[in-house]
């Protein structure tokens, strides 16, 4: 780990006229620069276009990284080789993992962050990639010529026009990532304003304008907001809880083994609660706050103060107040997102004991900004009608650093296999939280903004923080090619090191009488005469791996190293076996894929029109994610089954057909080419 | 050494690499989740069981097993402890339930082991006595044999499609039969679930989300949030309760509602068609006051019925039409539900509101039947009250609308003076033997297994809930899960959008 400075990789606008790049990312928050480094990666020439390379890697809204169902995410984008994981263990400064007592498959790691690091190590490890370009930029448009008649989609992505100068670059893929920058406007009380956040404009209209008009695609409108950020030295916190990290803070990333920031250095967080005051000034002010009016759709489990008084009133709010980083003399206060004038936002948050006499640096405010209906994507983020153009992050109707971060690296890592002529790649609900993520929205689109929750995973005790190298640092190596060598070997080092161990417990083949001589302080029940393998023993609630190689150090002290992973596998074991015939029934039908460009419509097998009609609207990629689609029946399934099947004969002979015939016009070549001239 | 461990199962890249081999499995297993009403069907690696012959008044039933563990099921049910009996000979043995060793009935048993019977996998016939209690009773036995499950829709024949046993028109026309067989279990299910089992059942759905949804937002909020510990203290009561609930229910075989045998067919048309009519003549006794009133059934009018050896339930319903009337009005949406639930319907016209020229009149009826029946249901067409037309009349509708096409079986008759009434119980006695002949068709039993079997599976991940409450509530999480998911298999699916609607409505998270 390390955040030293490089050459920077910088571009200007000049020496770019007629460049032709692989790939082109827009926009540098978290799904944009996870995008482009693993665009990178699996080895494309990459631009990321960014309005403001110092604001490359800013946190818009919390200073804070993971925690339950995030935390996930983050375990996973780092599995792949992303750079959040490694960005919050550099920049983290007060680490906890969420729901410690609730279990290894729901444990939520979470970081505080210090923001100006947070940026630094995102600018350094970005402007060190090779291969990666950064430029300072507005996009204006994208460009759009006639589709690849091999491929499916109505149209194709050749680059992007720069807004001043009209410079075209092109590329043969483009990540769009605009986050609340996509036709974005600012409401503070009765005032709106164009901008995405606070401080920076929207993004061009233009690009608006090619997506829907030119595109054709649907796109819709979600809003967002942030807290005021607080005076740090105006707080009264001794009338506040104090709250303090993990003693032992613990890394995000699979490659290290401790954080920057030493345990003793975190910082702690408050806790303090709303009064009803706060209630008071809400509902006073309501007729001065044009937001809270709207009826676009906002996040349901990230109101704003407002809503939450308003939905559920007379009650007592928690309210976090969260440093900003080491040198920050600003609090961020968690739970007061809000949309009023200034002034009754002062008024409001001295209704607050601990900042009674607080003042506001920077007031809150709200975002709307458009979104792209996600069900006009591929799993791969492909938007499926325009071949090279792919999407992630917020403009996907998503919410949350993490969630932008998964999305962008899938994105990029796919836009860079295209642009390279490389099939694209799908992860499984079934084997990641990232592909729980990009099923649900593109299968089943969004009504509000999409935040991950580990309920949506239905394998959740498959799919844990502590298992996600195992899950996908091989095929982010082996089948995506974003991962580097060095953590791939390291993830079957230690895969191989858990197969090994979980060997030798097994090996371990012990009556119950034995084992209580072995370890005389586990209650180890003798009715049962069977005889239990270390593993079973592991299984139960006192036993430690560490219990077990103290009696049995020969056969077990070199696994020391993975002792909490053993025990979790070992309890977990059972239950993912029950999963596993679940997860293989639907991955059988993740591996049936439907043409996209099929016309239900005329389809010849028996479908109903109302079926015809939702197969028509989403166009699902696999049969899989056909039959989790309301209103598909059984008989449905199988007729476009037993359809896709016979099509898929066809096209085999057909194929046959073509490589025979081109064989016979080889040679035919060959024996006009003997024939003397 | 250890022959049934597997050493590096519990390495996730080992489950990932056996799913790939398997990419040209054959896709029929896909039949998933997706329908209502009907259940899921299960992994594949289970073995199921059900009725195979037909129902009604049969001296012998057939019960088939498929799958890995029919040899199980041949060996703790018809005494086997040795070795198997020879492959597809039939033997005379008792057959007993595994649990008790009390003997069920007398019957014979083949033994058809792979790949060499109907489905390609192992399988077992049970034939036994046709009385609905031995049936039961030999069902509910099966459902007792670990690994055992009853067959969803269309699975017996699914398995074979999978095994190479059925030809490739079978295989065309296996949507269309998937589609007939998950209908007749919708009715089934509907019929269960209009009556107080199926409130039972709901009441249960009902609170299991709750449960579900308020350890989920436990899991997923509780941190940051105002989640108070006392909402799991609730979720444990309910937990509790519940599975002492669905515990008692299962050992109590008298509790719930007696279903309903037979085929159900149902009267329905107009009002003043003479439904009430036909229901009496039936059934040859007056079951159902008539009266030249409109109007004057109001509610389900039921009688059991011996049809030729066929048991057949047959409900009269209120007449169709629009009412100002609230119990009139009730009795309408009645009549629509029952015909929703019906095998057969009967649908009844005054023969005098026919217009004279048969090609109106068939558009007539077409038209009347897409007003009384909600889709292509099975039904018959009988035109009453014909000695009301003129005998010239009469005999050109009774040759011209047979055979029109868009109209089902139509019979011409009259309750009055019983003219065309002989061939018309003719065409509804082969009607009803057709439908007997499929054991899907009201065959209680089968559908009582397989609830059996959802909730003793809800039943025993309710225990999990118990088992893993304090030290891992990520697994006691998944008992109720599995739960919520059993019992759904009944009362239909439960996606996570809805339990996040639950969560969302009865707390505030915010951050």
């Amino acid at each position: 780990m390390g955040c030293s400075s490089t050459k920077p990789h910088l571009a200007h606008v000049g020496h770019l006229a007629g460049h032709q790049y692989d790939v082109i990312v827009v926009g540098g928050g978290h799904a944009g620069t996870e995008a482009a480094a693993a665009a990178a990666r699996v080895g494309a020439e990459t631009l990321l276009i960014t309005q403001k390379i110092h604001t490359i890697g800013a946190l818009s809204c919390n200073p804070s990284l993971g925690g339950v169902g995030k935390g996930q995410l983050v375990k996973e984008v780092d599995a792949l080789d992303g750079l959040c994981g490694r960005a919050g263990d550099w920049a983290g400064i007060h680490f906890s993992i969420l729901n410690r007592r609730k279990g290894p498959a729901v444990w939520g790691p979470r970081a505080q962050l210090d923001r100006q690091r947070y940026r630094d190590f995102i600018q350094s490890e970005l402007l060190s990639t090779p291969r990666l370009t950064v430029l300072e930029g507005s996009v204006e448009e994208l460009l759009v010529t006639e589709p690849n008649p091999e491929e499916p989609g109505h149209h194709r992505v050749t680059g992007i026009r720069l807004a001043n100068g009209s410079h075209a670059i092109s590329a043969r893929s483009v990540v769009l990532t605009t986050g609340t920058f996509l036709s974005g406007s600012l409401f503070v009380g009765q005032t709106t304003s164009p901008g995405g956040r606070i401080g920076d404009a929207p993004s061009s209209p233009g690009l608006s304008h090619t997506l829907r008009e030119r595109l054709g695609l649907r796109t819709g409108r979600l809003r967002t907001g942030t807290p005021p950020r607080i005076v740090k030295d105006s707080v009264d916190l001794s009338l506040a809880k104090l709250h303090l990290p993990d003693s032992h803070p613990t890394p995000f990333s699979f490659l290290n083994t401790h954080t920057h920031c030493k345990p003793e250095e975190q910082l702690p967080c408050y806790l303090t609660f709303t009064t009803p005051g706060v209630e008071r000034v809400v509902r006073e002010s309501l007729q001065l706050n044009c937001h809270i009016q709207q009826d676009t759709k906002g996040p349901r489990y990230c109101p704003s103060i407002e809503s939450r008084v308003l939905r559920f009133p007379g009650r007592s709010h928690q309210v976090w107040l969260e440093p900003e980083g080491v040198t920050s003399d600003l609090l961020y206060p968690q739970g007061l997102s809000m949309t009023m004038p200034p002034d009754i936002q002062l008024r409001l948050i001295r209704e607050i004991p601990p900042m009674r006499r607080a003042e506001i640096h920077t007031p809150g405010y709200g975002v709307q900004y458009d979104f792209v209906c996600p069900t006009q994507l591929s799993p791969a983020l492909q938007v499926k009608s325009t071949q090279g153009l792919f999407l992630a992050g917020q403009i996907n109707g998503t919410t949350g650093y993490e969630e932008a971060a998964a999305q962008g690296l899938w994105a990029g890592a796919n836009a860079a296999r295209w642009a390279l002529s490389m099939p694209t790649v799908t992860l499984s609900r079934t084997e990641s939280y990232i592909g729980v993520l990009i099923d649900d929205l593109v299968s089943r689109g969004v009504t509000e903004p999409y935040r991950m929750f580990t309920s949506r995973a239905e394998f959740r005790t498959s799919l844990r923080p502590d298992n996600a190298d195992l899950r996908l640092t091989p095929k982010g190596f082996e089948e995506v090619g974003c991962v580097s060598s060095v953590r791939y070997q390291e993830s079957l080092r230690v895969r191989n090191s858990l197969q090994d161990a979980l060997t030798a417990l097994q090996a371990l083949f012990l009556s119950t009488s034995s084992w209580k001589k072995k370890l005389p302080s586990v209650p180890i029940s003798e009715t049962k005469s069977t005889l239990l393998t270390g593993l079973d023993l592991l299984q139960y609630n006192d036993v430690t791996f560490e219990m077990l190689a103290s009696a049995f150090p020969e056969s077990l002290s070199s696994y020391m190293e993975f002792a909490q992973r053993l025990k979790i596998e070992a309890v977990y074991k059972p239950h993912c076996d029950l999963n596993k015939k679940e997860i293989e029934r639907i991955q059988r039908e993740e591996n049936m894929s439907l043409p996209q460009d099929i016309d239900y419509f005329s389809l010849p097998v028996s479908l109903s029109d109302e079926v015809r009609e939702i197969l028509d609207r989403v166009r699902p990629s696999t049969l899989g994610a056909a039959t989790r689609l309301e209103g598909i029946t059984p008989a449905a399934v199988v007729n476009l089954l037993n359809y896709v099947r016979v099509t898929e004969k066809k096209k085999e002979t057909h194929r046959n057909q073509r490589h025979q015939e081109a064989q016979r016009d080889e040679e035919l070549c060959a024996n006009s080419a003997s024939l003397p001239q | 050494m250890l022959p049934l461990r597997s050493v590096c199962g519990g390495i996730w890249r080992a489950a990932v690499h056996t799913v790939r081999t398997s990419r040209g499995a054959p896709p029929y297993r896909l039949l998933s989740s997706t329908c209502d009403g009907a259940p899921a069907a299960l992994a594949d690696a289970d073995t199921i069981f059900a009725l195979s012959s037909g129902h009604g008044r049969c001296g012998v039933a057939v019960v088939r097993v498929s799958g890995p563990a029919s040899a199980t099921a041949l060996r703790c049910m018809a005494g086997f402890t040795q070795r198997l009996p020879p492959p597809r000979t039939a033997l005379l043995r008792s057959i007993t339930d595994p649990r008790s060793t009390e003997v069920l009935d007398r019957g014979l048993v083949l033994w058809f082991p792979a790949p060499r019977s109907f489905s390609g996998e192992d399988s077992v016939e049970f034939h036994i006595h046709g009385g609905p209690a031995v049936i039961t009773a030999v069902l509910q036995a099966l459902g007792s044999v670990p690994g055992l499950r009853p067959a969803e829709a269309g699975e017996f024949t699914r398995r074979a499609f999978q095994a190479g046993k059925l030809g490739l028109t079978e295989v065309e026309g296996l949507g269309d039969l998937i589609h007939a067989e998950t209908e007749a279990q919708r009715r089934q299910a509907l019929r269960q679930m209009s009556g107080e089992l199926g409130r039972l059942y709901q009441d249960w759905s009902d609170r299991l989300k709750r449960c579900l949804a308020h350890v989920e937002a436990f899991i997923d909020f509780s941190e940051d949030e105002l989640i108070e510990d006392g909402v799991l203290n609730r979720v444990d009561v309910s937990v509790r309760d519940l599975q002492a609930e669905i515990e008692r229910h299962l050992k109590d075989e008298r509790r719930g509602e007696r279903l309903r045998g037979g085929v159900q067919v149902v009267i329905a048309g107009a009002t003043n068609a003479g439904k009430s009519s036909l229901l009496n003549k039936l059934c040859q006794r007056p079951a159902a006051i008539v009266s030249p009133i409109a109007g004057t059934t109001r509610d389900v009018v039921e009688t059991a019925l011996d049809l030729g050896g066929f048991p057949v339930l047959l409900s009269d319903t209120a007449g169709l039409r629009d009412s100002s009337d609230l119990v009139e009005r009730e009795g309408v949406r009645r009549a629509l539900e029952r015909v929703e639930q019906a095998d057969l319907t009967l649908v009844v016209v005054d023969s005098a509101h026919l217009p004279s020229e048969v090609d109106r009149a068939a558009a007539f009826l077409r038209e009347h039947l897409s007003s009384v029946l909600p889709d292509t249901g099975r039904c018959l067409l009988v035109l009453n009250k014909a000695d009301l037309l003129p005998e010239k009349q009469r005999q050109k509708l009774d040759m011209e609308l047979r055979g029109v096409s868009g109209l089902p079986a139509v019979c011409l008759i009259s309750c009055q003076t019983n003219e065309g009434l002989k061939d018309f119980l003719t065409v509804l006695h082969s009607s009803v033997k057709t439908l007997c002949g499929d054991p899907l068709f009201g065959a209680p039993t089968l559908t009582q297994a397989r609830h059996r079997a959802h909730l003793q599976r809800c039943a025993a991940a309710l225990a999990q809930y118990q088992r893993y409450r304090d030290t891992d509530l990520a697994l006691a999480a998944e008992g109720v899960r599995v739960a919520v998911t059993s019992l759904g298999r009944i009362t239909g699916r439960v996606g996570a959008e809805e339990i996040l609607d639950i969560i969302f409505k009865d707390f505030c998270i915010g951050k």
